[in-house]
């Protein structure tokens, strides 16, 4: 059966190494789609009701607040990692991701897909003053990330923090100026990614950490709960 | 409908802050009273939020902007609502579950909670189980509300009225949730009493709860 990819633009640069020995189809959405979870079902609908054939959809989403609730398989199989968002994917597994979490909820990650292609409190905030007087701007942007406490970049290998480090500073100086963030960097994984990539095709039931929707079937949020 | 609630409806709808002052007041002196101006100028507008917001019409800042216009109007009402306002003799415990910081939501419910007559105890953000039941032992409130913005974090909703279960006290409140990602289906799964789509639809919730004891 054929293969095919739809995934996030976030998770382009990761996911890509791994595509480039295999001629398989992918498309990458925009960004920022799971800021509205309901319009962002039909839109990964429409992408996989255009693939005439059936085929083994890999999808390159975790539910990202209910944004992949309600996707029907069709006449598809879909793989899909079991993940709330893409963060667990960059750091590499579940167990990670509640570790972090648990140490600090507080925490508003930085990647290079998220640097590159995405939004951040530091672009919004620009955004902000582009339309609303300052103090508008100020208020708004408080009232949504006062309660953070850090700023974490994180990337696969080394040389991608040295890279975005600087980047990623100018955000993190910017929080931690107004709100007190720390600043931290972490090396996360591609292992997740990766085996998404290459091997999850290969799964004929969900596991711990793919889903696997058979043709006909319907995501749902529960699936996702571990 | 009177002219000037449809203009605070829209000043709502719109997060005009700095007409709402003058329009709260152009609708006493008109004769309308702070129930009428909460009810049938504020409430509508932010209905209109609410839905427009989940059908990605409305983004975050302007949600905030309408939040802070209706609030702005609250404050000149609220002297006259705690006067004149129907009593809803209502106690709702209301907090954002653990794990989560987002209070912008819940803060909004309490807000509206308490210009409707119920008197609210906001526990704030990052709720644990245990902080839910000891406010529950304490105030003995009618209702509990909790919120989450996270699927990572709502999750903690379920263990927080299994622990209510434990303590025995989960047949002495109406529980309902809310938040993003939460939905009716989940909050059947968890054994909430009810769910609501947004601020004002969580104060019509509470209403029924209290009138239907």
């Amino acid at each position: 059966m054929p293969l095919y990819f739809l995934a996030c633009r976030v998770l382009q640069s990761i996911m890509e190494p791994y595509l480039q020995d295999v001629s398989i189809p992918v498309t990458f959405m925009e960004y920022g789609l799971h800021r509205t979870p309901q319009l962002m079902t039909p839109a990964l609908q429409e992408e996989l009701d255009r693939i005439t054939e059936p085929a083994v959809v890999i999808i390159g989403y975790g539910l990202c607040g209910n944004g992949l609730a309600g996707l029907m398989a069709g006449r598809h199989t879909l793989i899909i990692p079991r993940v709330d968002d893409c963060i667990t994917l960059l750091l590499g597994s579940y167990q990670r991701y509640i570790t972090e979490f648990t140490a600090e909820p507080g925490t508003y990650y930085l990647t290079k897909g998220w640097l590159e292609s995405g939004s951040h409190p530091l672009k919004e905030y620009r955004q902000l003053l582009e339309k609303y007087d300052k103090e508008t701007a100020d208020w708004i942007i408080d009232e949504q990330y006062r309660n953070y406490k850090r700023v974490v970049l994180v990337a696969p290998k080394q040389e991608e923090l040295d890279a975005y480090r600087q980047q990623a500073r100018e955000v993190a100086d910017f929080c931690a100026e107004r709100w007190g963030y720390r600043y931290e960097e972490f090396i996360g994984s591609d292992d997740y990614v990766k085996k998404l990539v290459t091997i999850a095709f290969r799964l004929a039931e969900s596991s711990e950490d793919f889903l696997v929707i058979p043709p006909g079937g319907e995501v749902k949020q529960e699936m996702f709960w571990r | 409908m009177s002219d000037v609630l449809v203009q605070i409806s829209n000043a709502v709808i719109e997060g005009r802050l700095k007409d709402i002052p003058d329009l709260t007041n152009t609708a006493l002196s008109s004769g309308l009273t702070a129930k009428e101006i909460l009810d049938k100028g504020l409430m509508p507008g932010m209905d209109v939020v609410g839905v427009e917001f989940k059908k990605g019409k409305k983004f975050v800042p302007e949600v905030l902007l309408s939040a802070r216009t209706m609030q702005a109007s609250l404050g000149i009402l609220k002297p006259l609502l705690e006067q004149t306002g129907e009593k809803m003799t209502g106690k709702v415990v209301i907090g954002t579950v653990k794990g989560d910081l987002h209070d912008i939501g819940k803060s909004l419910v309490g807000m509206l909670l308490e210009g409707s007559g119920f008197e609210v105890v906001d526990l704030g953000k990052d709720v644990a189980p245990e902080t839910f039941i000891d406010a529950v032992k304490k105030e003995k409130p009618n209702i509990v509300a909790m919120s989450a913005l996270l699927t990572t974090t709502m999750r903690s909703m379920g263990h927080t009225i299994t622990v209510l279960k434990e303590a025995g006290l989960r047949e002495t409140v109406k529980i309902m949730v809310g938040g993003a990602p939460v939905t009716m289906d989940f909050a059947k799964q968890i054994g909430a009493d009810g769910y609501a789509a947004n601020a004002p639809a969580a104060v019509e919730l509470a209403k029924q709860f209290i009138s239907s004891n």
